[in-house]
């Protein structure tokens, strides 16, 4: 059996008293593109706090090129080598964009590879070499997205773990990040991807997963699940027909 | 009152008002480090800052070493110490994010550390007497004291140093980062933890310095040391906290409206008039007159 980047094994997570992860497994192999999708508190964003260490599991496993990552804290997921776009950016407004990428940069496995880590974020992202200077802050709604990638990248993650990178994203900005995702997956950057925008991150992933309640309700590639008719009826049908 | 001002008089009061307002204002920027990442109000500084000043008596009185020169012991000993407080009273609470926790933790430094320096120095008030202790300078007809005046230039340079450090190192890019958004630090890789401790260094290691000053320039007993926190709580407030020259700026004018209202009002009405104020910018402008407001708390 081919060896997985990473391997989540019959995870449960509970905020409190409350389960909102039950027995989830799923696996991510290197240089593919895999899609978690599903209804708004089905537990997506949970599994990736979950797999960068910014809450725990009570049981299950986490292994990351056959190394667990289940009882490390974010700082030490980071180091081995997985890097996590948080929901909302969670950029340092105050601090300039060449100060967010330093710090993007912060781990010791990658202080050392600064200068190639800066002139890859800005060649994926010119604006940000002409906003060095500027505060995050102050960025367009495009940009800031765009900077949360590149100071992610900073880490040089093997993985890469995006939470709704087109989230209030006009549909040109939308379209943008999801080259950007094809491109940095070209570059031999493994991606996790989060998205509420179903169809666009089932066209682009290799896998994906849909889950529902804290659980996989369904998984294939993701042009499958593109093609499902319940998937369509339940995910994509529902929301083109709101509209 | 006002019959007897003159220009002179003002001139002086505004001097002495910015003089003793520096004090205020390096205790204010060490709260508002503390205060960046831990988002809590570290009570006990004036009693560490008093402390400090005991010490710097100490080294004065049985080693014979000038107050000045002491610094160089007393900053790296403060700034170990804040490591220590951190990692040995605050960092179980800090994990929990137990902001109670954390604030009861510092009430009762307060108490543990008056009570030392009673066993150690007894109550009665002391002060360092040395041979520029009541050396005044007079530019322009302007008393000023040379132990106050080396306090507002000790100010000026710990708050040069404190901004080097934030803006100039990766380090201290990372505090101000965590003021922010402390878990997204943690995403970068940086050890909450140590950004803590980092802040709390910085903080305990100006209440070294400030405890010199007080030293050089005050008479002080054991439980000097709450008020002045309390003060340099406002100074906070009326700078706006995360915001390092506004803390400065806060104390020179808590200094200065203590000053002035001392004048016209009477002393005994100095720490009503400063509690006022502190009421009036809480109520009116609560992100301080200098500051950025915190949207998280």
């Amino acid at each position: 059996m081919e060896k997985h980047l990473l391997e989540v094994k019959g995870v449960d997570v509970l905020y409190g008293d409350i389960q909102v992860i039950w027995g989830l497994s799923i696996h991510v192999d290197e240089g593919t593109i895999v899609a978690l999708v599903g209804a708004n508190g089905a537990g997506k964003t949970t599994l990736l706090k979950t797999i960068s260490g910014i809450i725990h599991a009570s049981s299950g496993e986490i292994l990351f090129s056959g190394k667990s990552l289940a009882k490390l804290r974010p700082q030490e997921v980071v180091e081995r080598g997985v890097s996590h776009v948080p929901e909302g950016r969670r950029l340092f407004s105050g601090l300039t964009v060449l100060e967010n990428l330093k710090l993007g940069a912060y781990p010791p496995r990658a202080r050392g590879l600064f200068d190639t880590s800066l002139e890859r974020a800005y060649s994926l992202f010119p604006v940000l070499k002409d906003r060095k200077d500027q505060k995050a802050g102050s960025l367009s709604g495009g940009e800031q997205q765009m900077l949360a990638i590149a100071r992610a990248l900073m880490a040089q993650p093997a993985l890469l773990m995006l939470d709704e990178p087109s989230l209030g994203l006009s549909p040109i900005l939308v379209r943008t990040i999801f080259d950007l995702i094809n491109t940095l997956n070209t570059q031999k950057v493994t991606i996790l991807l989060v998205e509420q925008n179903i169809h666009q991150a089932l066209k682009i992933a290799h896998q994906a997963y849909v889950l529902k309640t804290g659980k996989i309700a369904m998984n294939g590639s993701g042009e499958e699940l593109l093609a499902d008719p319940e998937v369509q009826k339940a995910y994509i049908g529902e929301r083109w027909g709101k509209r | 009152m006002w019959k007897y001002i003159t220009f002179e008089i003002f001139i002086q009061l505004l001097v002495s008002g910015i003089l003793f307002g520096t004090m205020y204002g390096i205790a204010a920027i060490g709260l508002s480090l503390i205060f960046g990442t831990m988002r809590i109000i570290f009570f006990a500084q004036g009693a560490v800052i008093v402390f400090f000043a005991y010490i710097c008596y100490w080294l004065f009185t049985l080693l014979g070493i000038d107050p000045y020169l002491s610094l160089l012991l007393i900053i790296p000993m403060s700034l170990l110490l804040g490591i220590a407080f951190y990692y040995g009273l605050f960092k179980a609470a800090a994990a929990l994010e137990d902001r109670v926790s954390s604030l009861l933790i510092a009430v009762g430094l307060i108490f543990l550390l008056e009570n030392l320096m009673t066993v150690l120095w007894t109550a009665d008030p002391r002060s360092i007497v040395t041979a520029y202790t009541s050396y005044v300078l007079r530019p322009i007809g302007i008393n000023m004291p040379f132990t106050r005046l080396m306090a507002l230039v000790i100010a000026v340079l710990s708050t040069a140093g404190v901004i080097l450090f934030l803006k100039k190192t990766l380090i201290g890019t990372a505090v101000r980062a965590a003021s922010e958004d402390i878990v997204s630090t943690a995403l970068m890789g940086i050890n909450p933890n140590w950004v803590n401790a980092i802040a709390f260094a910085i903080g305990i290691g100006l209440t070294g310095i400030a405890g010199v000053t007080l030293a050089t320039v005050y008479s002080f007993d054991p439980v000097y040391g709450f008020i002045f926190a309390l003060k340099a709580m406002i100074a906070l407030a009326l700078g706006g906290f995360g915001n390092v020259v506004g803390a400065l700026l806060g104390g020179i004018l808590l200094g200065l409206i203590e000053s002035l209202g001392s004048f016209f009002v009477g002393a005994g009405w100095n720490e009503a008039i400063a509690f006022l104020v502190f009421l009036l910018v809480l109520s009116f402008k609560p992100q301080g007159l200098f500051g950025r407001s915190v949207e998280k708390g």
